[in-house]
């Protein structure tokens, strides 16, 4: 038996799979995860693509602690749907796309915060952003967007060919 | 036939019946009007309480476009998935709260809304919400979590 088959036969997965309140729920909290995440790093993300420019820059990295909040609910809901389902899951690229998409949002997150926290007072607080700033955020956004999408597709049609 | 029934037979509902992609395009864009409208409100209300202080309350409050345009996304979305699934939706006791809790929200950011504009030149621009206002702030993240909660149960009650 392979580790999917193991792990979604685990008293957790049985339990989310068929307790009926368990999904949901978890569903809940992901869809609230999700909003913050995507409200707090959208916001950020926003700012270095010159929105709102007299917003302070450093003082947005104060919401990093929501966006993180958010992400930590969503990896532990998302992991708790998915062991439910483990076999499903990890053959659909849909979930596949989605899970690569946060990949890379969370590599351009990192890089993009240690750019301009690390600046901010000079003069990339300054003009909110300089060009790879800018393009760190706009493929940040449009990351999270589209892995917000393969979500949802992955509900009707798990095995999408794109 | 009542009503429910008619907005079933509808040119709206059949396009959402036959064509594939439409429900999961429309459920994509209901996502991401709730990431506008409750993660552009959580920002605001989250200000209010105290977080990220040096963030203006007078620029946060400039979110609020970002939170109608994800209202408006989502009225426009949820009622033609509602026109769809009418029989469904328009008796489950989790989307009739929804719709309540949604209503109770509407009225309690028209509160918020008259309080900025009357403390614009007092707790607005200092930057510290007095405790009425942040007891509105509360209200509204609780009401909002209610509303994604019910949201979520319609599906299975």
């Amino acid at each position: 038996m392979g580790f999917l088959e193991w792990l979604q036969n685990t008293p957790l997965a049985i339990f989310v799979a068929e307790t009926l309140w368990a999904y949901p729920l978890l569903e809940t909290l992901h869809t609230l995860g999700m909003a913050m995440l995507l409200g707090a790093l959208g916001l950020i993300n926003l700012r270095v693509l010159g929105y709102k420019p007299a917003l302070s820059l450093i003082g947005t990295k104060d919401l990093l602690p929501v966006a993180w909040i958010g992400f930590t609910i969503n990896a532990v809901s998302g992991l708790l749907l998915f062991t439910s389902d483990a076999v499903s899951f990890f053959s659909s690229n849909t979930f596949r796309v989605k899970i690569t998409l946060i990949a890379l949002a969370g590599i351009n997150a990192a890089i993009l915060s240690r750019r301009i926290y690390a600046e901010a007072g000079g003069a990339v607080s300054a003009g909110g952003g300089d060009t790879p700033n800018k393009l760190l955020a706009g493929s940040s956004l449009v990351f999270w967007v589209v892995a917000v999408i393969c979500g949802r597709i992955y509900a009707y049609y798990p095995f999408y060919s794109f | 036939m009542g009503i429910l029934q008619w907005l079933e037979t509808t040119a709206v509902a059949d396009a959402v019946r036959t064509i594939p992609w439409l429900y999961p395009a429309l459920e994509s864009a209901h996502y991401i009007g709730i990431a506008c409208l409750v993660g552009g409100i959580m920002l605001i209300d989250l200000r209010l309480l105290g977080v990220a202080k040096k963030l203006s309350i007078d620029l946060m409050v400039t979110l609020l476009p970002w939170v109608w345009a994800g209202f408006v996304i989502n009225a426009i979305t949820g009622g033609i998935i509602f026109i769809y699934g009418a029989t469904n939706f328009g008796t489950s006791s989790a989307f009739l709260l929804k719709m309540l809790l949604i209503v109770i929200a509407g009225i309690n950011a028209f509160i918020f809304e008259r309080m900025a504009r009357s403390g614009r030149h007092s707790w607005v621009l200092a930057g510290a919400a007095p405790a009425p206002v942040k007891a509105v702030a509360t209200f509204s993240l609780i009401l909002w979590i209610g509303v994604v909660t019910t949201g979520r149960w319609m599906a299975y009650v």
